[in-house]
């Protein structure tokens, strides 16, 4: 009689769940959840590419800058617009001053050895100077 | 008197239930929304730019280091099985984020990006974009 007394108490004790545990570890995943997640976007630059395939046998409208490899011992290469070597402090008042019509794009034609944070300043002052679309130059691939 | 001690029994135990709801709630967006940081062996730092646009961070980026080096997310690529992997998964990215380092070669940069220009379909909307540095100019 005592005996089943206490097997009928066993029994009823796991009828109702402990849910404590459980909601102690959700609630540690969702902290740490949210304090993983970022939602700032990330700042970047769009930029385009001449369609694949065959070279445009028109001349591409648009200011052309070219860009040449740094010299040794030098972290900037020559820059050239429209055949004239310009500088960089000038980059910015030169494009402002082009007319109004070859303004919608500006393609940039590099050496290889260009450092990356050359071709992003030169895109940076012109997205500055009202140039909406920058794009590169590439050289066919066999 | 038998119903009135019914009743403040049931007040003393809290309920549980709709808190647990929510908190589940609140897990599952969590879970579903955050991507985790995943950057290759190699450190790349951000070239500064004053005009920027903003891209929502996702999955699937692609470095470029200084020296070359070439990965997608933590797994570093060479130029033949990055195109490789960007075919077999191209219709996972809808904008491709290039990060380069600030002393990256720009050759390095226009074969990455001109491989993938290849690949992309740009009728879907897929594009390429370069990141640059958070920090304000």
């Amino acid at each position: 009689m005592n005996d089943k007394k206490t097997m009928r108490s066993r029994k009823k004790k796991p009828q109702e769940m402990d849910m404590a545990p459980m909601i102690d570890c959700v609630f540690l995943l969702l902290i740490f959840f949210m304090v993983s997640t970022t939602f700032a976007p990330m700042p970047g630059i769009r930029v385009q590419l001449p369609p694949p395939g065959k070279p445009n046998p028109n001349k591409p409208k648009g200011l052309i800058v070219r860009i040449a490899n740094p010299e040794a011992g030098q972290s900037k290469g020559v820059m050239v617009l429209n055949d004239e070597i310009i500088e960089y402090d000038d980059i910015y008042n030169n494009l402002l001053d082009q007319p109004i019509e070859i303004k919608s794009m500006l393609i940039i034609q590099s050496e290889r050895l260009v450092l990356h944070e050359q071709i992003i300043k030169v895109i940076d002052l012109a997205k500055r100077a009202g140039i909406e679309g920058v794009g590169f130059a590439v050289v066919a691939r066999e | 008197m038998a119903l009135f001690r019914k009743k403040s029994e049931r007040e003393t135990t809290l309920q549980m239930a709709p808190m647990i709801d929510c908190v589940f709630l609140l897990l599952i967006f969590f879970m579903v929304s955050s991507v985790m940081k995943n950057e290759p062996s190699f450190t790349v730092t951000l070239p500064d730019s004053e005009t920027k646009h903003e891209f929502p961070r996702k999955k699937y980026n692609l470095f470029i280091g200084q020296n070359d080096e070439l990965a997608i997310d933590d797994r570093t690529h060479d130029l033949y099985s990055m195109e490789r992997w960007l075919s077999a998964n191209q219709e996972r990215i809808s904008t491709l984020i290039i990060k380069a380092d600030r002393y990256a070669k720009h050759g390095r940069v226009i074969d990455v990006m001109e491989r993938a220009k290849l690949i992309l379909d740009k009728e879907e909307g897929q594009e390429i974009a370069l990141m640059v540095s958070e920090e304000q100019l």
